[in-house]
Order: C-alpha cells, then structure tokens, then sequence
C-alpha cells in the first residue's frame, strides 16, 4: 500500500468517526431516551409521585363510591326480585289464569244450552228468534210477533185513543223484544273478550298486566253502559205498561160517565 | 436555488478544516439538545397532574357521591316508603283476616233455602229451579206442566188463546232455565272470587297487578251474565205486556163481534 492511499483511507476513518461520535452524541442528548433508558431523571419521581397520587384519588374518590352504588343497586335488584317482584308469585298468577280460563269456557257453555220450551208452530217461532242472540234476526221478530199477538185491531172495532194506546204496547213490546236479542247478543261478545282478555293474561307481565287491566277496564264500562240501555228498556216497558192502567182507568171513567148520561137521559125521558 | 445548496453540502467537506468540523458538529448537537424543553415539560406534567387530581376530587368524586347518596335514596324510599315489607306483610294478613271473617258467613247465607211450597208437585218444580243444576233443564217442562197445565186442548179455546198460554208457558220456563244456568254461574263466579282472594294473600306488589287485572276479567264475566239475565228479565215484561195487549185486541174483537150479534137480533126479531 502507498502512501497516498493510506491517507486517503486515514483521512475516511476518521471523518466517519467524527461523524459517528457526532451522531452518538446527539442520540445520547435526546431527551427520551436518555430518561427511559437510565431512569434517573428527576422527571421519573415527580412522575411517581404523581401517578400514586391518582391511583389513591381512584381508590377512594371513585372506588368506593361505585362500590357503594353497586351496593345499593345490588340491595335494589335483590328487594326487588324477592319483595316487589318474585317470579313465583307472577307464574302463580299465571297459573290462575290457566284455571280460570276452563271455569269461562263452562260459562259459557252453560248460557248456551238450549232453553227453548213453546210448543206451538207459532209461539216456537217467536220464541226462536227470542232467544236467537242474532241482531240478524230482529226483522223476523216483528213478523213472529203480529203472527202470535195479532196486529192492531181495525178503526170499526176500537175507537182510535184505543187503537193508539195498542199500537203503543205492541211496539214497546216489540223493541223490548228486540232489545234482549240485542243484549244477548253483546253479552256473548263480552264473554268472547273476557276469554280473550284471559289468554293474554296467561303469559302477561307484571308490566303488560296493567294494560290489560286498562283494556278489561274499558270493556266494564262498555259492558255498563249496555247493561243501562238494557235497564232503560226495561223501565220502559214498565212505563208502558203504567200507563196503559192509566188509561184503562180514564176510558173506564168516560165510559161510567157516558153510562151516567146516557141513564139519565133514559130516566128522564120516561119521567115525561 | 436548489442546486445552489446541494452543491454546498457537496463541497461542505472541502471546504471546513477539521477544527471547523468539529465545531459544526458541537454546534448541531447543541442545538439538539432539549435542555429547555425538558424544564418546560416537568412543568406540564405537575400541571396535568394537577388537573388530573382537581378532576378526580372535582367533578368525577363529586358526582359519584351525589350518585351514591342518590342511590341510596332511591333505595330507602322504595324499601320504606313505596314497599315496605311490614305493611306489604301486613296488608297480607289483613286479607287473610278478612277473608277467614266473611267468606265463610257471606256463604252461609248464600247457601240459605228459600224453598217455600208445601204441596207435591210445586215442591219439585222449587226444587229443580232453585238447585242450580244446569243438568235438570230438560225436567222443567214435565214438572211445570203438572203445576201449571199442559196447553188447552183444540177445541177447548181458541188458537190465539192456546198460543198465549203457550208463548206465556215457554217465557216462563225459559226464565226459570235461565234463571238455574245463572245460580249454577254465581256458583262459579264465587269460587273464582274466592281464588282471587286467595291469590291475594300471597301476592306480591308486583304480581298484584296481574291478580287485578284477572278480577277485571271475571267482573266483565259476570257483567256479561248479568245482561243475560236482564235480557230473559225483558223478554218476560215484553211477554207480559204483549199478552195484556192481545187480550185488549181480543176484547175488541168479542165487544164488536157482540155489538154486531146484538144488532143482527135486533134488526131480526
């Protein structure tokens, strides 16, 4: 090797020496990893200190209180499960709903066994729309009725305010007739709600069971106010029935007071 | 420009002596080194956790705790005011009280007789209509007709008469039958209540509701027979006036068919 070329290479090692001492130098200088790799820096301690300071806050300031509040909610959820809502009482609910639905179809059952008794073409006529529970056949009715109780009788056989008050039985009659079909009728679909209405209950919450109650509720009051139009009928057919007495009583007196005349005119007609 | 300054850092090596470069390389260094940044990062850091105490104390401790005392709140008012176990226990007892109180005299006087007739055949008639038996439907005719009398024979009257007895026999019966099927219900219906009562003794708050709603049910059951009964109550008052009615047509009828014979006599003496 000459001279030269040894310079060259002297000169190349030690300008990469430099350089590497240079860049060593600058490695060791930067600040993380100077503190990470010695862990002597004073940061390290305030560092310490500081993340002690915070797990003590977490234990105490966050801990407990969450742990105090899983406690009550624990105590909730248990008082809950066993006092408010223990599911051994709602499946014994359930089950009562279960019986009682067997109890409604016998009820039911029951108010459709046949109690039709007239013997008679046309009684049994009148009698098996009556008891039909089909608003259907209300039309028949009026024709069942006229051909069992007769029509109101001709102007030459009764003077009018007796045809009139005739005319009037044979109508409220007739509606009161029509209104126990009616009332059936709206009976058998109560029954068909209530069983309804049961069915669900069977596999109700105590949450959903309130709106059941809510709907059951509404079909009291329905069934109320059908049960008041019955009542209505009913108090009519009475009225009816009062004043017809009424009647009877004032055609009686005309007819003593047209007898009255009618005598005296008589006695007075052989006095002369 | 560029160019420029390539060919600076190409020639930089030629162009500093060794002194120089060494300088160069003190001077990159020394500007490298974050001395300042470092003091200004300690401060930070005291700061963050400063601000990460205050916050933890402060608003993450301080709504815990009203959280914990809210909870706490909660649970003491449903577990002594809404649900106590002593009254919710006590409430029990006092259904169990009154149910042993009532039921058993309330059906005592339910199952009281009222059977009244003295002679044979009424007294079977008010046997089999107040038994409640569903079943002995079908012997209400027989029985009734040796109380009341089977329809007039043709001939006997006549056939708007007959069918007045007629629809008056079968409105009665039917009545009486429907009469037996709603006893045999209210049977039914008191069984069930007293389920309800039962159930009711050992009901919780919460199943309460259920038992509530299963009561409703039973009452619009029971509505539904009382429109029933109202209904044969109607068709019986209806019968009634109806009849009362074809007898006043009748009467008309017989007062004209009498004035007329009476005017034939007269005309023809």
């Amino acid at each position: 090797m000459n001279r030269p070329t040894l310079s060259r290479l002297w000169k190349f090692l030690r300008n990469t020496v430099a350089a590497v001492c240079g860049l060593a130098i600058v490695v060791a200088l930067l600040p993380t990893k100077a503190r990470s790799q010695l862990g002597l820096d004073p940061c390290c301690a305030i560092m310490s200190a500081g993340l002690n300071s915070i797990s003590g806050l977490l234990r105490s300031v966050v801990a407990k209180p969450l742990g105090s509040i899983q406690q009550n909610e624990q105590e909730s959820a248990n008082f809950e499960q066993q006092v408010v809502f223990p599911v051994a009482a709602i499946n014994q609910a359930r089950n009562m709903a279960v019986q009682f639905e067997g109890q409604f179809v016998q009820i039911r059952q029951l108010f459709q066994l046949p109690i039709s008794s007239a013997t008679l073409r046309t009684p049994q006529l009148l009698e098996q729309s009556l008891l039909s529970g089909n608003p259907g056949a209300l039309p028949q009715i009026t024709s069942n009725y006229s051909a069992l109780y007769g029509t109101v009788m001709p102007p030459a056989n009764a003077p009018q305010p007796v045809r009139d008050m005739v005319d009037m039985t044979d109508a409220e009659a007739q509606a009161a007739m029509k209104k126990a079909v009616e009332i059936d009728a709206l009976a058998n679909l109560e029954l068909q709600a209530a069983e309804q209405i049961n069915q669900q209950l069977q596999s109700a919450a105590p949450g959903s069971s309130t709106i059941l109650e809510a709907e059951t509720a509404a079909w009291l009051v329905r069934a109320n106010a059908y049960t008041q139009s019955a009542m209505a009928e009913l108090v009519r057919v009475r009225s009816i029935e009062l004043a017809n007495s009424s009647g009877q009583l004032k055609f009686s007196a005309s007819h003593a007071a047209t007898l009255h005349t009618t005598g005296n005119q008589l006695l007075q007609r052989g006095v002369q | 420009m560029k160019m420029k300054t390539l060919e600076l850092l190409r020639n930089l090596p030629y162009r500093l002596n060794r002194s120089r470069r060494c300088l160069f390389v003190v001077v990159i260094a020394w500007c490298l080194i974050p001395l300042s940044a470092r003091a200004t990062g300690i401060g930070d850091i005291l700061s963050l956790f400063q601000t990460i105490t205050s916050t933890l104390q402060g608003s993450i401790g301080g709504a815990l705790s009203e959280m914990r005392n809210l909870s706490a709140a909660t649970n003491n008012f449903r577990q002594q005011i809404i649900w106590p176990l002593a009254l919710i226990n006590q409430t029990r007892a006092f259904v169990s009280a009154t149910r042993a109180r009532y039921t058993g005299l309330m059906s005592q006087i339910h199952s009281i007789k009222n059977n009244s007739a003295t002679l044979a055949f009424p007294m079977q008639l008010e046997s089999m209509f107040r038994g409640a038996q569903s079943g002995s439907i079908g012997q209400i005719p027989s029985i009734y007709t040796r109380v009341y009398q089977p329809v007039a024979q043709v001939g006997i009257a006549q056939p708007v008469q007959r069918n007045l007895m007629d629809i008056d026999d079968a409105m009665a019966m039917d009545s009486l039958k429907t009469a037996m099927v709603s006893d045999q219900t209210t049977q039914g219906m008191l069984s069930l209540a007293d389920s309800l009562e039962q159930q009711a003794m050992t009901a919780a708050p919460g199943s309460a509701s259920m038992v509530t709603a299963q009561a409703r049910v039973a009452d619009l059951e029971t509505q539904a027979q009382l429109a029933k009964m109202l209904a044969a109550q109607l068709r019986q008052e209806a019968t009634k006036l109806a009849h009362k009615n074809a007898v006043l047509k009748q009467s008309a009828t017989a007062t004209r068919n009498l004035q007329n014979q009476i005017q034939q006599v007269l005309a023809h003496p």
